[in-house]
């Protein structure tokens, strides 16, 4: 397990390959939840919440279930249903024990499951960190890691996006690019600016 | 009677200076540094800066005509804009970059916001990345200095980037502009004159050049070093690149910058930081434009967190 | 009939899925840069899409209200693990070129969309017809984007060059551009239906 391959997963899940601005995964959400930031933090903490956990889930599925039995090809189904039942489990236990807390992001969950976010990075997960079957060295720690951190990247993207959408609605913009256009050209040009991170060597 | 009530963000000015005044002052603070350009260059930046500007100004008539909106092209501020561009490029690209680069610049980094005022960012930068995006070979191709054929030249950066021994640079020749760059960034001193009347006329403030450069000279100095911590060449850093252009011509626009003294200072060390990490750890040789737009995405937080109270309210 | 060629073309332009309605964007904008790839994840979806419609409609008197959604998703990722297995056999190198988009068919909101707001209260022929038009749609969208963006972007269409000496666009083979892309075209598709009433 090496430090350095940590640091280079945090670059690229949050800069480099920013998991809404150039993996496309949570864009449905990303438009149309940035629109002010308080939603926006609330949001983004779910989506950060759900990646990491179930990144930890589909991990220990996908290593102690899929693969012994050989059922890799039902990753899909069996990531998605877990994923499914995870969130509804854990709506169901926040709106028990902390009402505050449910109202502050609650309501984003069951939405957050069919964020493509939260199924790439599990799929990514599995991807990257397993050849052959086999789990490289340290796979779980990086596929947790790599969770919290596309959670980290869909913030980053949803902050920065809120916050100019608050100030955009202030000024007339011209009609046929309001919202959803004006949303993905904005998203673009963030896009550009993040390719300054392009070819990052530490 | 057209609505007198306008609520919208920046810029909101209350002195005898009109947007546009200020527009042109800021255009004749760039003559310096382009005539410097055209003289260490050849002709050739001098094409490149004549369509740069055209373009500009064609684009925002074109846009505002086909949207039956009044014609502003004679504020300024699409003059400024194709400027800054042109001086953003190398000074042998094919003719049809500066034509292509302030079109975007115009039409996708300023009026499709809803023209003055509304975009968020910078648009001569948007228009100069998304040519580096586009056709990288010809806005990485630069020449040599005083040598009007054309005959290619690496910058300094992008020397120290690749780890090559740096030539014949010494910082007088830095600071003239005796090297391969960009046609608006390479002559320092033309660049210092235009920015001093800025500061004399009260249009610029140091808040943000003065933060952003002195961060890029801190970072550098710490880690820029070949020999371990604290032995960087700050001032080779500070005088390289585009560094000097953007830092007090770019990043102070009032349009996309904070708009408190507070929120400015942020904006000008988190340009200064980003500017150092890519051109210490990133792949290319200068970060300066990537930097300051990412902080334009910011600057819109950077107010909300850094409002001043409104007298009354909590 | 006329009913059923109106709930076909319904999906392909007055609701396209992708330009009015605005779902799936995730994998149009992934997948789009080239013909090849845009055509095959359009065929992919609407395989799923066609599936996921016809047994929802078929059992959807029998779903209770409360776990309709874990349903949904079941039939969804079947057809979905089925259009893998199928992709992985038959067209490898496709289904190497769409990479984690594939399994991702199953949460495009097209599909979920579609199973929510109509395959549950409508009839199997109604719906059939509801999911090839939507797949239809999505497709054509999917044809016009990763055309552009090959085109323009790259230069060439189904890996041939076609005009030489032409300088791509490259940005427009990369995310960036493909956002900037969807965002013109959804401008300019509000504008043309701007004019009609």
């Amino acid at each position: 397990m090496e430090i350095s391959k940590f640091f280079t997963i945090f670059i690229s899940a949050v800069f480099i390959w920013n998991v809404i601005l150039s993996r496309f995964l949570g864009l449905c959400s990303f438009i149309a939840i940035s629109k002010e930031t308080k939603p926006a933090l609330a949001m983004s903490f779910a989506v950060m919440f759900v990646t990491t956990m179930s990144s930890i889930i589909t991990w220990l599925i996908y290593r102690f279930l899929l693969i012994p039995f050989n059922l890799t090809y039902l990753r899909t189904i069996a990531f998605i249903l877990v994923i499914a039942t995870f969130v509804q489990f854990v709506e169901m236990v926040i709106r028990k024990i902390a009402p505050p807390f449910y109202r502050f992001f609650g309501i984003y969950l069951p939405l957050i499951t069919v964020n493509c976010a939260v199924l790439g990075v599990a799929v990514l997960n599995s991807d990257m960190f397993f050849i052959n079957g086999k789990a490289l060295e340290g796979s779980f720690w990086y596929s947790t890691f790599q969770g919290v951190c596309v959670g980290l990247g869909y913030t980053l993207a949803m902050l920065l996006m809120s916050g100019i959408r608050e100030r955009l609605e202030l000024c007339d913009v011209p009609k046929a690019v309001k919202d959803f256009p004006l949303g993905f050209i904005i998203a673009s040009l963030m896009s550009l600016s993040f390719l300054g991170f392009n070819g990052f060597r530490f | 009677m057209k609505n007198k009530l306008i609520v919208c963000a920046s810029p909101h000015l209350h002195k005898d200076e009109s947007v546009s005044r200020i527009m042109w002052m800021v255009v004749l603070s760039l003559v310096p540094c382009g005539i410097a350009g055209v003289f260490i260059f050849g002709l050739s930046a001098l094409w490149v800066i004549t369509l740069g500007v055209i373009s500009a100004l064609v684009t925002e008539a074109g846009l505002q005509i086909l949207s039956k909106k009044k014609v502003s092209i004679l504020d300024g501020s699409a003059f400024l804009t194709g400027l800054l561009l042109a001086y953003n490029l190398p000074p042998h690209v094919p003719f049809w970059i500066p034509v292509v680069g302030s079109f975007f610049a115009i039409a996708i980094g300023k009026q499709v916001f809803g023209g003055l005022g509304q975009n968020i960012f910078n648009p001569a930068l948007a228009g100069r990345v998304f040519l580096m995006a586009s056709w990288p070979k010809y806005l990485t191709t630069f020449t040599q200095p005083l040598n009007y054929d054309a005959v290619t030249q690496a910058t300094p950066l992008a020397l120290l980037k690749e780890g090559k021994l740096l030539g014949d640079f010494s910082y007088l020749k830095l600071f003239l502009g005796v090297r391969g760059g960009c046609i608006g960034e390479v002559c320092i001193l033309a660049l210092l004159l235009g920015a001093l009347f800025l500061f004399i006329r009260g249009y610029i403030s140091w808040h943000i050049p003065l933060t952003y450069i002195f961060t890029v000279g801190v970072l550098t100095y710490i880690f820029g070093g070949s020999q371990g911590l604290f032995s960087g060449d700050w001032l080779f850093h500070i005088l390289s690149g585009g560094l000097i252009l953007g830092a007090f011509f770019m990043a102070t626009d009032y349009v996309t910058s904070p708009l408190t003294r507070k929120g400015q200072i942020i904006f000008g060390v988190g340009c200064g930081l980003l500017t150092a990490i890519i051109r210490l750890w990133g792949g290319y040789p200068e970060g300066a434009s990537y930097a300051i737009l990412m902080m334009n995405a910011a600057a819109a937080l950077i107010d909300r967190f850094t409002k001043s109270r409104v007298y009354g309210t909590k | 009939m006329k009913k059923f060629l109106q709930e076909f073309l319904k999906g392909v332009f007055k609701e396209n899925p992708t330009f009015v309605l605005v779902l799936g964007l995730c994998p149009t904008l992934a997948v789009s840069i080239s013909l090849i790839n845009g055509i095959g994840m359009g065929i992919a979806a609407t395989f799923v899409l066609l599936g996921s419609n016809i047994i929802i409609s078929m059992i959807r008197n029998f779903i209770p209200d409360r776990i309709r959604i874990p349903c949904y998703i079941v039939v969804i990722a079947t057809f979905v693990t089925i259009n893998e297995m199928v992709m992985k056999a038959y067209s490898p190198a496709l289904n190497r070129a769409l990479g984690i988009y594939v399994p991702l068919i199953v949460v495009n909101c097209i599909v979920l969309g579609r199973a929510e707001a109509y395959a549950c209260k409508n009839s199997v022929v109604n719906s059939f017809f509801d999911g090839l038009g939507m797949g239809v749609g999505f497709t054509l969208a999917l044809i016009l984007i990763s055309g552009i963006r090959e085109f323009l972007g790259v230069g060439k269409l189904f890996g041939h060059t076609i005009v030489k000496g032409f300088e791509p666009v490259l940005v427009l083979s990369m995310p960036s551009g493909a956002l900037l892309l969807i965002g013109l075209l959804l401008g300019f598709f509000n504008l043309i239906n701007k004019n009609k009433p």
